[in-house]
């Protein structure tokens, strides 16, 4: 064949592969591709988005301090009717006088350092005991065979239990304060993710390429963290965002039952929640503020995860 | 005329286009076989002429979607799974479509009438009564949680209107003539229960239920032994000498294709490049695909060790019809004039579309 | 020593698995084999129960095969789906623990072999899959899928064994610009091409191919059956290919083993199994391939089997054939046949000489 001809070939065949979707990348590019153009996880990362910027830099762009009692005047002298949203306070006041829409700002930062540390607690302790369970039960022979089953019915036991009921528990334990409310909701995700990981890894195990990389004489250890977790993690990472939903939501749940902060100044969603139901009939604004933006971080959270979950779905990448 | 007249199919699944001008016809009592390699557009010219591909204008195509399997999602209201008798099987225009919808165009007439212009309706009262469909999976194609009998039973019921005891002897009659033992016990009994080949008859029996005048086979012994295999072939063979169904026979194993068709068409990137009488074919096979497939495949009567002549590249080395012979890449003819423009489908008996194929003959 | 005199050498003394004392004799038949493998037994228990696993029978997928496989020759084992070709190519690699028997490769005892020595040997003898995708780490691309078994076996520095890498992918026809490349970026030959590569980085004896093409297109299997042709020459090694396709194996082998139901049933050169088969099963087998002929097809003589392949978890008494088997008499439910010399070389398990 002329240069000429096999050069002609080439673009031809070229334009041929243009004219098809371009399918080159790594696995995740592909999956970052199709979540760009999926108008839920966009969604879902414009509610993250904007809460995280809110969180961060809530006290600095809240107009006024969460805690002064500014107009406490106003309040205390009609009992249960609060002034609402106007235009020096957006979302009006609270009980005690303070700026509803400050408090609303500075406490995303709380909200979200809730959601985040308790999911963080619950992925790793869960990702841990997960991991150990696998790995034990697939390369630890007989011995690894007994640890995988101890640790799997303990959490098979915890997972039985209502996650409300193990958070009190953690929470009457602890008492009431911020770090109960993150280790209680934190605690009752940690059976979650260990299944999870464990049913993630084992399907890996199971793999052809695992068993070539035993082939190969790769040693077990480098196969369970080289080969089988970078592999699992995937399921795991999405159900952290979605755990993320649950957590600010349970964790909202336990400062309304007063688990939470007890100091009363301050500002955080669910707590806000809890003051705010003596005054339901009253003012219910106050309790839907913080609702609403509970339930819109949530579902933030929640669209983000299940696109990311679609987007990685293996039936749905290239099988070219 | 011919039972069945394809004519033209063209299947675009938003830019990539799957099947891309294709035209062959299949005559009553025939069997055609539609031959070539994985993705070539053989499952989606089958379920096109079906009316099973997922309608209007397509979204964003996904590819390596199956469409098979699509298509089994789509009629997964059904108890029977397979196309054959699913009236749900075509939402046009709606239903779940995450992979996107598919722009036929083209003809295929049966009997007279165009398929691919009838409403959804009336083509699901054809289905089922008069072509009929056989998967490669046989498993995926069979509703799990219903025993066999109750989706032999529900077809008959659908196309034939028999009820209650006339159709369940009608099914044990059914599962009797393809080869089941005990039909009357097998009725009972779920599609896990049955061994592959089994579960591949079970599908044909509902296939043949309403005495279609055409059945399509896509890859129906892909999935199974050699000596199941044999059963059935001999059973398909057998249902085309005595009914005179026609078969249209989808594979890539050129040796079913030998034993099998009395025509066979060749499929290259959604394209017919040859279509011939099977002894012509295997005798005189003229393009270089065609060639290179038959120089490909060990075979057990020739000398040991007889080296094989692969086809060099992989079907990722393509060039779109439009601007020349899509084979190209791989051709060790490959001229100028191959890339000089679109190559035509020349003869009648021995059709092949290559321009170099008069010089070598 | 430099490098570059490294990547001339072929043969790198710093692959320690490289046995270059290794006679380079053609395999005459006076050379033990290289591979024996002696009444392997697989089964695997089948547990029932939820709280308290009972076991309740064994599946037994391999139930004793005997076979010996001469240093640079290539054994086919073919049979139908489920027989137990992939638990036997497995339990000789030692990826399945065997329940019995004896596997020897050249001098060692593999099936002795334990832990971290069990580990090393690992390096001479490998394993080609039968779904190409499926046994590349989809994120480990090829470098990394190249040099790790070099790098666990302690092979050379980062540079020689990408040297190494790039040599093995010129072996097997992939040019050194994929080596960036990740798994899913290639076509289903190409995939396969880098299996049998990685198999090749540590130069072992044996290569044991599972369904080496039966994922592949007709016209990819035939450059990828070709692949493996040239590379046994030309590294000298070993094959013990299984396949379900009797083409493929007649194509391949140069010795062939017609397994049923966990056990060998006949055992001859290439040659013979095809020409003279004497196993009513290996007649039906050869029988029921329809070949690309036309002609011959209207002739072709057809033993069309009776019925499935019975459950290996409760074989059929005496032969385990039987059921399916033409030719069956009332002896054959009653005994076992015995693995008997039907001709010189030429090993069959019938009570008749058909
Ligand atoms: N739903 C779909 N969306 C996008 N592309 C599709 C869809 N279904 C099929 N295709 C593409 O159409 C082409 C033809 O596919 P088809 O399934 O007809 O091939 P085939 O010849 O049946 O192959 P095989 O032998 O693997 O079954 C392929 O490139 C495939 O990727
Ligand atoms: N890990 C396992 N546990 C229990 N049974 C098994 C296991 N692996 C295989 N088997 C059984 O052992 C038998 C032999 O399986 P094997 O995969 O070796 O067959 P094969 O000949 O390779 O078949 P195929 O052609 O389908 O690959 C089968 O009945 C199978 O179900
Ligand atoms: S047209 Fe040209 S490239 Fe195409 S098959 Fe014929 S000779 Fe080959
Ligand atoms: S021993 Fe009997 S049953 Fe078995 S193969 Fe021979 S004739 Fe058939
Ligand atoms: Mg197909
Ligand atoms: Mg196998």
């Amino acid at each position: 064949m002329t240069i000429a001809k096999i050069e002609k070939l080439d673009r031809l065949i070229e334009a041929s592969v243009s004219a098809r979707e371009a399918q080159t990348g790594s696995l995740l590019r592909q999956s970052y591709r199709r979540l760009r153009r999926s108008p839920m996880a966009v969604t879902g990362a414009v509610i993250v988005g904007l809460f995280v910027v809110v969180a961060i830099l809530g006290p600095w762009i809240a107009p006024y301090d969460p805690t002064a009692q500014t107009w406490g005047r106003e309040v205390f002298l009609n009992r249960n009717i609060f002034p609402g949203p106007r235009a020096e306070n957006w979302f009006g006041l609270d009980h005690l006088g303070r700026d509803m829409f400050s408090r609303m700002i500075v406490g995303a930062r709380q909200t979200l350092l809730v959601g985040v540390v308790a999911t963080l607690i619950g992925f790793v302790a869960g990702a841990v005991i997960g991991g150990v369970a696998a790995a034990a039960g697939t390369f630890g022979g007989r011995w690894g065979e007994r640890v995988e089953a101890v640790l799997m019915r303990t959490v098979d036991v915890a997972l039985a239990i209502p996650m409300l009921l193990l958070a009190l528990s953690v929470a009457a334990l602890m008492g009431p304060s911020l770090s109960t409310v993150m280790v209680a909701v934190g605690v009752a995700q940690i059976p979650i993710f260990a299944r999870l990981l464990r049913g993630s890894m084992l399907a890996q195990a199971h793999s052809d390429y695992v068993l070539a990389a035993v082939s190969l004489g790769v040693p077990k250890g480098r196969i369970v963290v080289s080969h089988i977790l970078p592999n699992s993690l995937g399921p795991v990472i999405v159900q952290a965002t979605l755990v993320l939903a649950t957590a600010i939501i349970e964790a909202a749940a336990l400062s309304y039952l007063g688990l939470g902060n007890p100091d009363p100044g301050s500002a955080e969603w669910g707590t806000m929640l809890a003051d705010a139901q003596r005054f339901l009939s009253g003012a219910p604004q106050l309790a839907i503020y913080p609702a609403v933006a509970i339930i819109v971080t949530a579902l933030g959270f929640t669209l983000l995860g299940e696109a990311m979950r679609e987007s990685l779905d293996p039936r749905l990448r290239s099988q070219e | 005329m011919a039972l069945l007249e394809v004519e033209d199919l063209r299947v675009a699944f938003g830019a990539s286009t799957a099947v891309d001008g294709v035209s062959f016809a299949v005559e009553q009592g025939k069997i055609v076989g539609l031959v070539g390699e994985s993705g070539c557009g053989k499952s989606v010219t089958s379920l096109a002429v079906m009316g099973l591909l997922p309608r209007g204008r397509a979204a964003k195509g996904r590819k390596g979607d199956q469409p098979v399997q699509a298509a089994a999602e789509e009629v997964a209201g059904g108890s029977v799974k397979a196309a054959v008798a699913a009236p749900q099987a075509v939402p046009a225009g709606g239903g779940r479509r995450r992979g996107g919808g598919a722009d036929v165009s083209g003809r295929a007439v049966f009997d007279g009438t165009d398929l691919l212009s009838l409403p959804p309706a009336a083509m699901r009262r054809r289905r089922g009564k008069d072509l009929a469909m056989v998967f490669q999976d046989p498993l995926s194609s069979l509703n799990p949680v219903v025993p066999i009998g109750r989706q032999i039973t529900e077809v008959l019921e659908r196309h034939r209107g028999l009820k209650g005891d006339k159709a369940n002897k009608e099914a044990a009659s059914l599962l009797d003539r393809v080869g089941i033992p005990d039909p009357v016990r097998r009725l009972k009994e779920y599609p896990h229960q049955l061994s592959g080949g089994m579960r591949q008859r079970v599908l044909i029996a509902i296939a043949v239920a309403c005495a279609p005048r055409l059945l399509i086979a896509d890859e129906p012994t892909t999935a199974l032994d050699v000596t199941i295999q044999a059963q059935i072939l001999e059973l398909l063979k057998d249902l085309v000498d005595h009914e005179g169904t026609a078969l249209l026979m989808i594979t890539h194993d050129l040796g079913v294709v030998a034993g099998m068709c009395d025509e066979v068409n060749v499929l290259y990137s959604g394209r017919v490049v040859e279509s011939a009488p099977v002894r012509e074919l295997f005798a005189r096979p003229t393009h270089p695909y065609t060639v290179g497939l038959l120089g490909s495949i060990p075979r057990l009567d020739l000398p040991l060790h007889e080296p094989l002549t692969p086809i060099r590249g992989s079907i990722a080395d393509v060039i779109r019809w439009k601007d020349g012979c899509a084979f190209a890449p791989r051709c060790d003819r490959v001229a100028d004039a191959c890339v000089a423009g679109e190559p035509a489908l020349v003869g009648s008996a021995h059709a092949h579309r290559c321009v170099m194929a008069e010089e070598v003959a | 020593m430099s490098t570059e005199d490294h990547a001339l050498q072929d043969e790198s003394p710093q692959v320690p698995v490289q046995r270059t004392a290794e006679p380079e004799l053609p395999a005459a038949s006076a050379d033990p084999a290289l591979l024996e493998v002696e009444d392997l037994k697989v089964h695997f228990p089948i547990r029932r129960g939820v709280v308290v696993e009972r076991t309740v029978g064994h599946v037994r997928a391999v139930d004793g095969v005997s076979l010996q496989v001469a240093q640079g020759g290539t054994y086919g084992l073919v049979g139908e789906s489920g027989c137990g070709k992939t638990t036997f190519g497995r339990a000789v690699l030692r990826l399945e623990e065997p329940t019995g028997g004896r596997v020897r490769l050249g001098d060692d005892e593999v099936t002795s072999l334990k832990g971290e020595r069990l580990r090393k040997f690992r390096s001479r003898m490998q394993m080609v899959f039968q779904d190409p995708l499926g046994s590349l780490n989809p994120r480990h691309n090829v470098d990394m899928l190249l040099s790790e078994p070099l790098k666990v076996h302690g092979v050379g520095s980062k540079e020689e064994r990408r040297k190494l890498a790039v040599e093995t992918l010129d072996a097997v026809g992939l040019p050194k610009t994929v080596l960036e490349r990740f798994p899913h970026e290639f076509s289903g030959g190409q995939r396969q091409r880098l299996g049998i590569a990685r198999a090749l980085m540590l130069r072992p004896d044996l290569i044991v191919c599972d369904e080496p093409v039966s994922a592949l297109d007709v016209s990819i299997q035939a450059q990828v059956m070709n692949l493996l042709d040239e590379l046994q020459g030309e590294f000298g090694l070993t094959y013990l290919v299984i396949a379900h396709d009797l083409a493929v194996v007649r194509h391949l082998s140069d010795r062939v083993g017609v397994m049923y139901l966990g056990k060998l049933v006949e055992e001859a050169d290439s040659e013979s199994i095809y020409e003279h088969p004497r196993h009513p099963y290996t007649k039906a087998l050869l029988s029921a391939v329809p070949q690309p002929d036309p002609e011959k097809e209207a002739t072709r003589e057809r033993i069309i089997l009776k019925g499935d392949l019975p459950s290996p978890a409760n074989p059929p008494s005496g032969c385990r054939f039987r059921t399916r088997c033409p030719w069956a008499q009332d002896i054959c439910a009653e005994q076992e046949p015995e693995w008997r010399e039907a001709a010189s070389g030429h090993k069959v398990a019938c009570h008749f000489d058909l």
